[in-house]
């Protein structure tokens, strides 16, 4: 009796929570299993037609597009801020004067607001007028300034508000991994002459590979899925150049801002589709990624 | 020997100096600038404002509604924290102290939901749902959904609730204490450190958070929050003859989650090995 009493409790204790996450956490991501599958464009009634929507996916240029933007973001985005972490983490890891305050400042960033940010960062590079072009042209540094938000420079612009963002976060992550490094190892290494870059190389590297391994992937999901900034940013333009894969499918469901893309007809059905394609591509690197990392987690 | 390593030491230092600028200077700038003329922020590249303008506050305060857009802000975060914090410690109790049927499928769409995201497409679903449940018309749908966004910090309470000794429930339990009052007034309170984690999460990514509020204020300016309201402003067709109102709505926005990060800095610093922003 008392056994059943108590699993009367249990469920009633979880009923909040198995409730909300079933209605709102598994039941959306069912909804568009289905609707992938539908010709529906969020009114009328919709229309079972097989895969012709993932036929429609392999001729939609402006989706692999946004595929190949997304896959220069990530990269540039990762190639920039996993180094400058790591770095970080190492220098900010040894006894030297101001470590705390300068960590709280590196971590600063990821506690704001990223769309409020990307606000921010438009008034600096916006290339009319903007507060970085009259530094620039001030100082006398480019004479009518650089159209950081341009068909040229959009994405590194995109990119580097992204690193500004992000290197914070994986330094602290670094900096976890990098505490369980037991200190006399790099004191007998200093005894037997290594200098502080081989120290780096030879000690630090290679104990840090599990959790290197670690923060790459989290980083690779996160820059692949990423496109809140990009959104308030640019919108995904001049003309497409950086819309990523997530703002695109993000568009084929609600309209974005004040742009010309609000008038754009909202497929749910389609966009169902490209959202499956999108979290397979996402899925695949991560597991291509893990599969050749697999040696990171081994120290040796 | 010795030049060598004051020189490497130069190098380091100028290096940590140069890129704590860079990381600091857009927040500056966005403070800065709050306090700025309008035509000092697209005119002149001055650095400091020639006279501050605290009026702008007070303008963007009424003018650009960022009143309503605090207060909005306001209910969605603290209602968040609180109904995340409920769900998700009740949750984690029962999985860490009993044994019932369908735990471990509990457990499994826990971790399900954290890992498997598939973009704004759930978005849609979810809003048709807050439709038919009447609920899209005011905050509360933008609250519920991000309450069911609850996973993480039920993990990060489980693990603290492994923390605290199971022979207190015991002895609670032979003091005739019923399963529901051991947890309100013993396995609460010395959940103390994980509650205040747990809080500090929820609060920053329901303040921050922009899609799920924009979604749901498109038609519904009186409702949008802080960050939806600012995104706003950019789109807005005067957007050039405002950003003085855009760098003060910025700062109200930021501000509050920065002043948080510098009291539970060290929280903070510790727990975020398990955040996944970034």
């Amino acid at each position: 009796m008392n056994k059943s009493k108590n699993a009367a409790f249990a469920y009633s204790f979880l009923l909040p929570s198995a409730l909300l996450t079933l209605v709102l956490g598994i039941y959306p991501i069912a909804w568009a299993f289905r609707y992938m599958f539908y010709n529906y464009k969020g009114y009328g009634t919709a229309r079972f037609i097989g895969l012709d929507n993932f036929s429609r996916i392999l001729r939609d240029t402006e989706f692999w597009n946004s595929v190949v933007n997304t896959f220069v973001y990530a990269g540039g985005k990762l190639l920039l801020s996993i180094p400058l972490s790591l770095l970080l983490a190492a220098i900010l890891n040894r006894k030297i004067r101001g470590r705390q305050l300068l960590r709280a400042v590196f971590f600063m960033p990821t506690v704001i607001s990223t769309a409020v940010m990307a606000v921010v960062f438009f008034t600096i590079f916006n290339s009319y007028n903007g507060i970085l072009n009259q530094f620039l042209i001030k100082f006398n540094i480019s004479s009518s300034g650089i159209d950081w938000l341009g068909p040229k420079h959009a994405m590194l612009t995109v990119i580097l508000v992204a690193v500004w963002g992000a290197v914070g976060n994986y330094m602290l992550l670094f900096l976890a991994g990098l505490q369980n490094i037991p200190e006399d190892v790099y004191e007998s290494s200093s005894l037997d002459g290594a200098n502080k870059i081989q120290q780096f190389r030879f000690i630090t590297l290679p104990m840090l590979g599990p959790v290197l391994q670690m923060v790459i992937m989290l980083a690779i999901i996160n820059a692949l899925k990423g496109y809140e900034s990009i959104m308030v940013l640019t919108e995904g333009g001049p003309a497409g150049k950086t819309e990523v894969m997530f703002l695109y499918l993000y568009k084929l469901f609600f309209p974005v801002g004040g742009s010309a893309a609000s008038t754009q007809v909202q497929e749910f059905g389609y966009g169902s589709a490209v959202a499956f394609v999108s979290a397979v591509i996402v899925g695949m690197i991560s597991l291509i990624y893990f599969y050749a990392s697999r040696r990171m987690n081994r120290i040796d | 020997m010795r030049t060598k390593e004051i020189t490497g030491k130069t190098v380091l230092w100028i290096f940590l100096l140069a890129l704590a600028f860079v990381t600091l200077i857009p927040v500056v700038i966005t403070i800065l600038g709050s306090f700025k003329t309008n035509s000092e922020l697209t005119t002149g590249a001055t650095f400091l404002p020639s006279k501050w303008h605290f009026s702008n506050y007070a303008e963007a305060w009424d003018q650009a509604n960022f009143s309503t857009y605090t207060v909005n802000s306001l209910i969605v975060s603290l209602s968040t924290v609180a109904g995340t914090l409920l769900v998700a410690s009740m949750a984690a109790y029962v999985v860490d102290r009993m044994d019932f049927i369908g735990k471990k499928i509990y457990v499994g769409m826990q971790s399900f939901t954290m890992f498997v995201a598939v973009g704004a497409v759930v978005l849609r679903p979810q809003f048709d749902l807050m439709v038919k449940l009447h609920l899209h018309s005011s905050l509360w749908g933008v609250i519920l959904i991000l309450i069911s966004a609850h996973a993480s910090i039920f993990f990060i309470l489980l693990s603290f609730m492994k923390g605290i000794p199971r022979e207190l429930d015991e002895a609670a339990r032979i003091d005739g204490s019923s399963l529901a009052r051991t947890f309100w007034t013993i396995i609460l309170p010395l959940l103390g450190p994980g509650l205040g984690v747990g809080a500090l999460f929820t609060f920053r990514g329901a303040w921050n958070e922009y899609l799920l509020p924009l979604v749901f204020t498109m038609t519904k300016p009186e409702l949008q929050t802080l960050t939806v309201g600012l995104a706003n402003l950019k789109y807005g067709i005067s957007a050039a003859s405002q950003t003085h109102y855009m760098m003060a709505g910025a700062c109200l926005s930021i501000l509050p989650i920065l002043i948080a990060y510098v009291f539970a800095n060290k929280s903070f610093m510790q727990m975020t090995a398990g955040s996944l922003k970034g």
